[in-house]
């Protein structure tokens, strides 16, 4: 009994100690919230920056923080989960002034987001430095909704070391898809458990990227109208007839994860964004970069960009201090070093900025030179025309279910195709109205 | 006779036995080997052929993160969060499970049902409405915000409800004719002999608050305010998955609930013993 | 005052104050909540809520034509009738295997808990690691037994197995421990007069142990079939419904549904009330017969 006694009270004493706390942090918090936290404008920023590239994001921020004579201060703030706290924030009318994410949130988000495009006039940034297609990607017609700060391009990747078990040429990757697949085949080693080709039924992105080489973009624009092109799409066809022959000869895995397989050493060839380096490089892997082998559809450089934007919550004031720090950002010292480039160097971006992609350090980064493409005119769109809304119901609704019923065998190739046709044309007939 | 029985004895534990240590090392293999995987280099967690024990053992994945995360300040978010949900949980549910399991009154059907339906829609779809009714309550970015609405659980009257359905209403039939008020047979008679049980919502409860994700990432929208398991998913990135560090976090995680579980457990014995089982 | 105290210290009316502040939460933070999300089951709206139409009952007509949600709902059964069970049945046997406070049964409790107390996250790559099919030590070790090569998380038909397994280990220690609890309450006198009639181990355990931990058995039944139809960590965490759907559950695909770009918010409503009538359904006609049980 008197256990008991002890350990009620116990529990009681800390609620009041928890109360306590709770309401000092919570008075603490309501003084500081008040726009100007010491004399200097608070800008809240949302990202989902998880991961060690978060990391060096953080740095940058603090080191903004410390050194900028603005009067701005950035609050950052990391999430999880952006979709589901950025949608119950801008439902609630509340939520972050800037925003790091996809130029696709404009289709989601468009109405909560401000047209920046007045930020060239007043920041004194300069417009031309930027490159126009990235640009292009985060503009409805006049207005801009997002500064670019990342472009995501997918790579191939290979295994020196099994290249050269294989009596291949370890420092040249395949150029086409035909030596893609000769290359898997000479690779496999069934006994080791290694496969020559890591493509995944799982990873939407990786199949897009891709699929594209093969057969072109799946949203395009035909007079006036969107018009979804998957059934008898003979590019398409053929990745999808290459993918299953890989898959039931046993050089490429059924699996949904193949990046952790690539980074110990027990795929050939894969392709994923930059990010996958981080992995390779700390496991000690001898590894190749390269353009993703072209297909028939020609020469392309998809990517997606990732873009600073300014939310409706911002005044006027904090909209011109989040302009600060998007200055701060992209603008070179006196070296000629800048956030934007070490932010490129570090994590393995490409640049989106002229002056960025001629500056010595980043010439002489071997793999952002890899990266960068060789024919810089060709056609950068993400498996949709960049303007169309749809693109995130092409990838998640679209795609997905096709892959998955080639890979699992559940339905043939034409079909899948058909199938993937009537949910496309479903998602095309929503922004066609 | 004797001899006989207890040669059967022994022959039918053999096999319980065999059963129970079975299941233990199911339950422990895949631990032991998130474990030990905390201690591995990241290059040793990913390999082929993969390893169970560390070859060589390393502590870099906590300096890492030590180095990334402000776990001091993530803890003590997650002991508020945590402590504060499950001192009112306790209180507020068992009073409730107490009412259902102890008065008739009227509309006591329809009051349960509802209290079960609100464990019916999955949190995804009230989330939103959920998260505009904290926001204009002014609750947003702070410890109640936090706490408050994660307070009463549906699940957790049901398993008061079921404790105190276990003990006979004559017990307070006596303790009413001896003039005890209603709330002081509550709180003098009925509670310590429920111990158990409630030593069993704490444990569920802070266990429940202290990995839960969602609701403090929603709720709070400042670093200074995120809790422990939110710090810790840091390391699972959109594209990539620092293993070791993930794995280092998961055990430093851990080892606070295992203390309190060790602490409960210690509770349920000595509740067992001093409460000595009327009834 | 006295007054006041008088009035509602009477037995019907105090019922009442002993509900009030858990009605007065659930009211706020769950059932109002609930039926503003189940109201934007008649909209057509996004997860943003900036606009909405009224679509009447489209989108419930949409869902009974959506393959992937019939797909769904048939997913979740079978997940839903291999995991109750075992929780509520297999739980309570191994519950009352372990319920004397020895030092053996202690270790095993806290062994059996362990899996509780870990973070989703962390469990969820745990498996997914240890399970791949090409770097996993479980297939390794099977493998080196002459085992052959065992896809876990890649074969339909397979999967949704593994994922339940994983479910099941995750929880099966709460289901124990809840158990362990309400056994240990059942006074031993009753032990004690049913061994002197002579009565062995397992005639004790179906004749006083089961029966005096009904209420117990209740709640693991009823949390556990509610938990089970809304499965979603376990398998958000490792399979995210692959390979080819064949493990995607309701509240997966509902989550999908709500928050993918391409959100829908009343479709996923209307899917969620769907889901809210199965599983009320089952929960009425389970609380009558546990109401009519306990009265009798």
């Amino acid at each position: 009994m008197k256990t008991w006694k002890k350990f009620l009270s116990l529990g009681l004493a800390s609620l009041m100690t928890m109360s306590t706390v709770a309401c000092g942090s919570t008075s603490g918090k309501s003084n500081k919230s008040s726009k100007d936290s010491g004399g200097k404008t608070e800008v809240t920023f949302w990202n989902s920056f998880t991961g060690a590239d978060g990391d060096m994001l953080v740095s940058l921020v603090d080191k903004y923080n410390k050194e900028n004579k603005d009067g701005v201060k950035v609050k950052m703030d990391i999430s999880t989960d952006l979709d589901s706290q950025l949608s119950s924030a801008f439902a609630a009318g509340t939520g972050p002034t800037l925003l790091l994410s996809s130029s696709t949130y404009r289709f989601t988000y468009g109405k909560y987001l401000q047209d920046i495009s007045d930020i060239f006039d007043k920041t004194g940034l300069d417009k031309s430095d930027f490159i126009s297609s990235y640009l292009d990607y985060c503009s409805d017609g006049d207005k801009l909704y997002f500064v670019p700060f990342q472009l995501v391009g997918y790579y191939m990747y290979w295994n020196k070391d099994l290249f050269k078990e294989a009596g291949l040429d370890p420092e040249k990757g395949p150029a086409t898809w035909d030596e893609w697949k000769q290359d898997a085949e000479k690779i496999t080693n069934k006994s080791k458990n290694i496969y020559g080709s890591g493509i995944s039924y799982g990873y939407n992105y990786q199949i897009a990227h891709i699929m594209q080489r093969f057969g072109g973009l799946a949203v395009t624009k035909d007079s006036n109208k969107w018009k979804a092109n998957f059934a008898e799409n003979e590019g398409y066809k053929k990745f999808l007839k290459m993918y299953s022959d890989m898959v039931k000869n046993g050089d490429n895995p059924q699996e949904k994860e193949t990046d952790p397989m690539m980074t110990a050493g027990q795929i050939g060839m894969t392709v994923g964004g930059p990010w996958v380096t981080a992995g390779l490089d700390k496991a000690g892997v001898n590894y190749g970069i390269g353009q993703i082998p072209t297909g028939d559809a020609g020469e392309m450089n998809s990517c997606e960009v990732l873009g600073f934007s300014v939310t409706k919550n911002a005044s006027d004031k904090q909209k011109e201090a989040a302009y600060k720090f998007i200055k701060w950002w992209n603008t070179a010292d006196k070296n000629g070093d800048s956030p934007a480039l070490q932010w490129s160097l570090k994590n393995g971006y490409p640049a989106y900025m002229t002056s960025v992609m001629n500056n010595a350090q980043y010439q002489e980064n071997k793999k952002l030179q890899a990266m960068t493409p060789a024919n810089a005119d060709a056609p950068t769109d993400f498996i949709c025309d960049s303007s169309f809304e749809g693109i995130n119901g092409i990838l998640s609704d679209v795609i997905p279910p096709m892959i998955n019923s080639v890979a699992f065998d559940q339905s043939s190739i034409d079909d899948a195709l058909k199938t993937a046709q009537n949910s496309a044309d479903g998602i095309v007939a929503k922004y066609n109205k | 006779m004797k001899k006989g029985s207890t040669a059967k004895k022994v022959a039918g534990t053999i096999p319980v036995m065999v059963l129970l240590i079975v299941l233990a090392l199911l339950v422990l293999v895949p631990v032991v080997w998130m474990v030990c995987s905390a201690f591995k280099t990241e290059r040793e967690i990913i390999s082929w052929p993969p390893t169970f024990f560390p070859k060589s053992f390393t502590l870099s994945n906590f300096t890492d993160v030590q180095k990334r995360i402000d776990i001091l300040r993530y803890m003590l978010n997650s002991a508020i969060y945590a402590g504060g949900t499950t001192c009112l949980a306790v209180i507020v549910n068992s009073m409730a499970g107490y009412a259902y399991a102890f008065y008739n009154f009227k509309g006591k059907t329809g009051a349960f049902l509802i209290t079960l339906a609100t464990m019916m829609v999955p949190i995804q779809v009230i989330m939103v409405p959920l998260f505009l009714i904290v926001f204009k309550m002014h609750m947003y970015d702070t410890y109640f915000g936090l706490i408050i609405p994660r307070v009463a659980v549906a699940g957790s009257i049901f398993l008061m409800r079921s404790a105190f359905s276990g003990i006979p209403h004559e017990l307070a039939e006596a303790a009413r004719i001896d003039g005890l008020s209603e709330w002081g047979i509550f709180w003098r008679i009925m509670i310590p002999q429920v111990k158990p049980a409630i030593i069993t919502l704490i444990i569920l409860s802070v266990n429940g608050s202290w990995n839960d994700l969602l609701w403090p990432m929603l709720i709070t929208s400042s670093t200074e305010m995120r809790t422990l398991a939110n710090g810790l998913a840091l390391f699972v990135g959109q594209n990539t998955i620092e293993y070791g560090a993930a794995f280092a976090g998961a055990f430093i995680s851990l080892i606070p609930m295992f203390v309190l579980y060790i602490f409960g457990q210690k509770y349920f014995v000595e509740g067992m013993a001093s409460s000595g089982l009327k009834g | 005052m006295k007054q006041i105290y008088r009035f509602w210290n009477n037995p019907k009316r105090s019922a009442w104050i002993f509900l009030a502040p858990s009605l007065v939460l659930l009211l706020m933070f769950s059932v109002i909540p609930m039926f503003i999300g189940l109201g934007l089951s008649l909209f057509d709206v996004p997860v943003t809520m900036d606009t909405a139409k009224f679509v009447g009952l489209q989108n419930f007509v949409q869902a009974f034509h959506d393959k992937r949600f019939l797909n769904s709902l048939r997913v979740t059964a079978v997940f839903t009738l291999i995991e109750v069970p075992i929780q509520t049945f297999g739980a309570m046997m191994i519950a009352a295997l372990i319920t004397k406070n020895n030092g053996v049964n202690k270790v095993l409790r806290g062994i059996y808990f362990l899996p509780v107390i870990c973070s989703a996250t962390a469990i969820g790559i745990m498996w997914k690691m240890i399970l791949h099919s090409n770097i996993g030590f479980i297939p390794a070790v099977l493998q080196s037994f002459g085992l052959g090569k065992i896809n876990f998380l890649n074969t339909p038909g397979l999967t949704i197995f593994v994922v339940t397994f994983i479910s099941i280990w995750r929880s099966f220690g709460i289901s124990a421990i809840v158990y362990v609890t309400a056994i240990q309450q059942v006074s031993p006198s009753l032990y004690e007069a049913a061994e002197m009639d002579g009565a062995g181990k397992i005639r004790q355990f179906f004749s006083i142990t089961a029966p005096s931990i009904r209420p117990t058995f209740w709640y693991i039944l009823m949390t556990r079939l509610a938990g089970s139809l809304q499965i979603f960590d376990i398998i958000y965490t490792t399979t995210n419904g692959g390979p080819n759907y064949t493990t995607e559950s309701t509240v997966t695909y509902i989550y999908n549904r709500a928050f993918s770009t391409t959100s829908s918010m009343g479709y996923a409503s209307a899917m969620s009330v769907i889901l809210f009538l199965i599983i009320m359904v089952v929960t009425v006609l389970l609380y009558r017969r546990m109401n009519k049980e306990e009265s009798s």
